[in-house]
């Protein structure tokens, strides 16, 4: 059975949804503090990943995140002008919107990517930001309705017992002594 | 705008209308305005040519001449076995697809453009040759081996046989039943090659002068100076377009441009709807991770490429992971210009080309980069836009 068949079958009221959570050191990771200190409440679905920079987020780290996934992934950096590297979260908005664009493109929902600028001090924003973003999640529903069985590469590869027929091949002899060319009989 | 021939009789019989183009090179490598000229010559037949570097003047007026089954990219050859051009001065004809690909490349410090002379040729589509010799095995009916000749002119495929016989069939009936050109020249928008130094063609040629001369536009200084060469050697002649010609050229360009869009509306089509995610893989899923989409793509140019790393694709699957195809189509749709090189050399026929071509038609309206027009555009994500509302 497929993740995507286990997804939907599962009570909604089960299933919930993961949020890949980056988050800049040095600004909405402070914040994500400021709101445990505080003491506020919010959902548990975030799971973060601390980055010196949201300039440093790859767009395929996101990517890759939806493949192992992620139902939503969230970026969180610093207000524009507070960049501790000055220019990382002009950069980082630069590839959320191309990254959008090509989200759109090979059919996942832009709409499970979301960008947005919490400060160290805004542990308030941070909590309702956690709260709405899983409110959107669980709208959204599963990743694997979109991707299907391609999450957590869980598809059966092709010929993975070919390739060590090739392997035995390049050594001139396979398993039980079968030759060269009975394996590769067998692979076609 | 000019309308322009050769004035050695020789080169106006070899070369397709008046042979400007192998006049222009022979006078740029005689008078050393260039070290040689990278041409396409014709091998044993018209489905056989391949890219040479021509140094002397019967070795250009051997390549004169046009094949429209041999769909090679002089790009990344400059690239690769040229060494950018940066120790040589090369005159290279071109077809709009390979002038863009030098432009993508040059922006990334590949090639040294200043050295590199860019003869562009009118382009309304190349075929393979392949599925060209059974197209005319099947529908003209004859030996593939006795057409002696090919040309496309006015959306029709013309043929001429050993024995002489002219044959012609409408290219739209011929892609109706999916012969005819390459699927990404269906889709090209790009017919006359603006972004090269000098765009040539037969189009825009009106009256007697039809199929007699060559109709050059200058756009660049470096083109000026192509011309100046040759017309203070007395390769050619020139005299200015008449204005119906170049509102003729503009018309074709249109209706090709229109037929275009068609075909990208088809041909996308197949994606769209529910589950892209799945139709996607279903083509991805036939790859057997070769890597040969990433050696001849002129976009592809990292020293480093990020697919190798063990953590983004792990080794030795097959097919390979997704991260694979998604991370070759992020990197290169915002600048591919759609050469179809790909498509061609995938040994799994996975339709590379339309599936790249796709999702830049999508990213284009947030990127606003148009690949291979001119050096001046950044490449996308390259400069950091410092104001923001």
């Amino acid at each position: 059975m497929s993740q995507a068949e286990d997804a939907t079958e599962m009570d909604e009221r089960q299933w919930e949804p993961s949020i890949l959570t980056f988050c800049c050191n040095w600004c909405s990771y402070a914040g994500a503090d400021g709101a445990g200190t505080a003491r506020m409440q919010y959902p548990p679905n975030a799971r973060v990943i601390r980055v010196m920079c949201t300039g440093r987020i790859n767009p395929l780290f996101i990517v890759k995140g939806f493949l192992a996934g992620a139902d939503m992934v969230m970026v969180l950096g610093c207000h524009f002008g507070d960049c501790h590297y000055l220019k990382g979260n002009y950069t980082c908005d630069m590839r959320m919107s191309y990254l959008k664009a090509y989200l759109q493109a090979i059919g996942i929902n832009p709409e499970r990517l979301y960008w947005d600028q919490i400060s160290a001090s805004e542990g308030i924003k941070f909590a309702e930001t956690m709260r709405n973003v899983v409110a959107k999640a669980k709208a959204l529903g599963p990743i694997a309705n979109e991707i299907g069985a391609y999450v957590h590469g869980t598809r059966q590869n092709r010929s993975i017992l070919g390739m060590s027929a090739f392997d035995a091949c390049a050594n001139g002899e396979g398993e039980n002594g079968s030759t060269t060319q009975e394996i590769a009989e067998d692979i076609w | 705008m000019y309308y322009g021939r050769a004035t050695d009789k020789l080169v106006q019989e070899q070369g397709e209308c008046g042979g400007v183009i192998t006049a222009v090179l022979i006078a740029a490598v005689e008078q050393k305005l260039v070290d040689g000229a990278l041409v396409i010559k014709r091998g044993e037949s018209i489905y056989d040519g391949a890219p040479y570097f021509a140094t002397t003047k019967e070795e250009i007026t051997e390549a004169a001449g046009s094949l429209h089954c041999a769909p090679t990219l002089s790009a990344k050859l400059i690239k690769n076995d040229f060494n950018g051009a940066r120790d040589l001065r090369i005159a290279v004809t071109c077809k709009p697809c390979d002038a863009r690909a030098i432009i993508e490349l040059s922006k990334r410090n590949q090639i040294d453009l200043d050295n590199v002379y860019m003869i562009g040729v009118n382009c309304g589509g190349t075929m393979l040759p392949g599925p060209a010799r059974e197209m005319i095995r099947q529908f003209f009916d004859i030996d593939p081996e006795d057409v002696v000749k090919e040309e496309i002119d006015k959306g029709k495929l013309i043929i001429i046989t050993k024995d002489g016989q002219h044959k012609e069939l409408s290219i739209d009936d011929l892609e109706a039943e999916g012969y005819g050109r390459r699927t990404n020249c269906q889709r090209c928008e790009y017919n006359i090659p603006r972004m090269a130094d000098l765009a040539c063609g037969n189009w825009g040629v009106i009256g007697d002068d039809a199929g007699k001369v060559t109709f050059v536009e200058v756009r660049t200084e470096k083109g000026q100076k192509l011309l100046d060469t040759a017309i203070a050697a007395r390769a050619i002649t020139l005299k200015d377009a008449p204005p119906q010609g170049i509102a003729l050229r503009e018309k074709l360009d249109g209706i090709m441009v229109k037929m275009a869009r068609k075909a990208m509306a088809t041909q996308f089509a197949q994606f769209d709807g529910d589950h892209k995610f799945e139709r996607l893989f279903a083509q991805f899923d036939k790859c057997d991770g070769c890597r040969e989409c990433i050696d001849v793509c002129p976009i592809c140019s990292c020293v480093e490429c990020f697919t190798k790393q063990e953590f983004v694709v792990p080794k030795d699957t097959v097919p390979p992971d997704p991260m694979f195809h998604l991370t070759r189509l992020m990197h290169v749709s915002p600048s591919c210009v759609n050469c179809g090189q790909c498509e061609n050399v995938c040994p799994k026929k996975i339709p590379l080309a339309t599936i790249t071509h796709m999702v830049q038609s999508s990213v284009q309206g947030t990127l606003g980069y148009v690949p291979g027009q001119s050096t001046a555009d950044a490449i996308p994500l390259s400069k950091i836009a410092e104001v923001k509302a």
